[in-house]
């Protein structure tokens, strides 16, 4: 029972980083835009960000789901769920009128405080995987001791 | 209290060092995979931002090629071609005037009695906004209102496979 809810959070939380990065690998030009509008990240690091964050998006969903370093993975969107949430309280507190550029790359959902409570619970669900003591159903259990 | 003393549970002699290894491990994995995709895509974006490209607040809206296309095709947008005179042989739109910076009075007189400030126009040039910018804030102040800018130049116009003239040099 406990491997099964470990499995449908890795699954849930799997698929939202892969289809959350599709958009931003097919449009990085759009990707790095939407990052600027956040007025964080520095010039030197636009583009890097933008080329890093898709593809690190595409692979911890990919590990999740195939349960390869699934709690490295959970670590990692976790990491990645905060900073998101950092920068959208950021964006908040400075009054700024953007899309958050989450799943789509062209306009989409306005920054407000409901993506907070929908960052949160995703967090929430990255916790499972990241405290799972055995490998569960996935490819951990072939590596993992 | 009930859920402190499970999350104090789950957490009671929980070794960190395999999540922090995989966690270390996929991170390399996806930077390796980064560079390796940038080296690859034809259409990746340069490493270093050119922050005129982000600041710069445009006279006129940008347009995406598709829309561009799109609007070609209807006929309802004069194309403006804004890029420097050339001595060669070049490409342009098809039916593009050419209102250029260092001549801009004389190619508008030029264009008097074919542009009327109803008419709706979509400038372009090789990618660099600011001179294009410049030109629609100009054209603006003679009254012309209904521009856009087209998003990445005549190259991604190329790019996204639309019609093209070659015109020999001087004709511009």
């Amino acid at each position: 029972m406990k491997d099964l809810f470990v499995l449908a959070c890795r699954l849930f939380v799997g698929g939202i980083f892969i289809y959350a990065s599709l958009d931003k690998l097919a449009h990085p030009q759009a990707f790095a835009e939407v990052i600027h509008h956040y007025r964080l990240t520095p010039y030197p690091l636009l583009h890097p960000s933008a080329h890093l964050l898709p593809i690190l998006e595409l692979v911890i969903g990919s590990a999740l789901i195939l349960g390869l370093g699934s709690r490295g993975a959970a670590l990692l969107a976790g990491t990645l769920t905060v900073i998101f949430m950092a920068a959208i309280t950021s964006a908040l507190i400075r009054n700024l009128d953007i899309s958050c550029g989450c799943f789509n790359t062209d306009g989409g959902h306005d920054v407000g405080l409901d993506l907070l409570w929908r960052d949160g619970i995703l967090l929430l669900l990255c916790l499972p995987p990241l405290l799972a003591r055995k490998p569960g159903f996935g490819l951990d259990r072939f590596f993992r001791k | 209290m009930r859920l402190g003393a499970s999350a104090q549970a789950a957490l009671a002699g929980f070794k960190w060092s395999g999540p922090f290894r995989e966690a270390g491990l996929l991170l390399l994995f996806a930077l390796v995979l980064t560079v390796a995709t940038w080296f690859l895509r034809s259409d990746g974006l340069p490493l270093a931002a050119d922050p005129m490209g982000y600041e710069l607040e445009l006279a006129a809206p940008l347009t995406v090629t598709e829309k561009a296309l799109a609007f070609y095709d209807e006929g309802d947008y004069l194309f403006v071609d804004t890029r420097p005179r050339v001595d060669g042989d070049f490409q342009t739109i098809p039916g593009a005037f050419f209102i250029r910076e260092a001549s801009f009075d004389d190619d508008l007189l030029e264009y008097f009695d074919f542009m009327t400030t109803e008419d709706h126009f979509i400038l372009f040039g090789d990618g660099d906004l600011f001179t294009v910018s410049n030109i629609a804030a100009r054209m603006q102040d003679r009254g012309y209102q209904n521009l856009l800018i087209l998003k990445g130049g005549l190259t991604s116009w190329l790019q996204a496979g639309g019609e093209i003239s070659h015109r020999p040099g001087g004709e511009s």
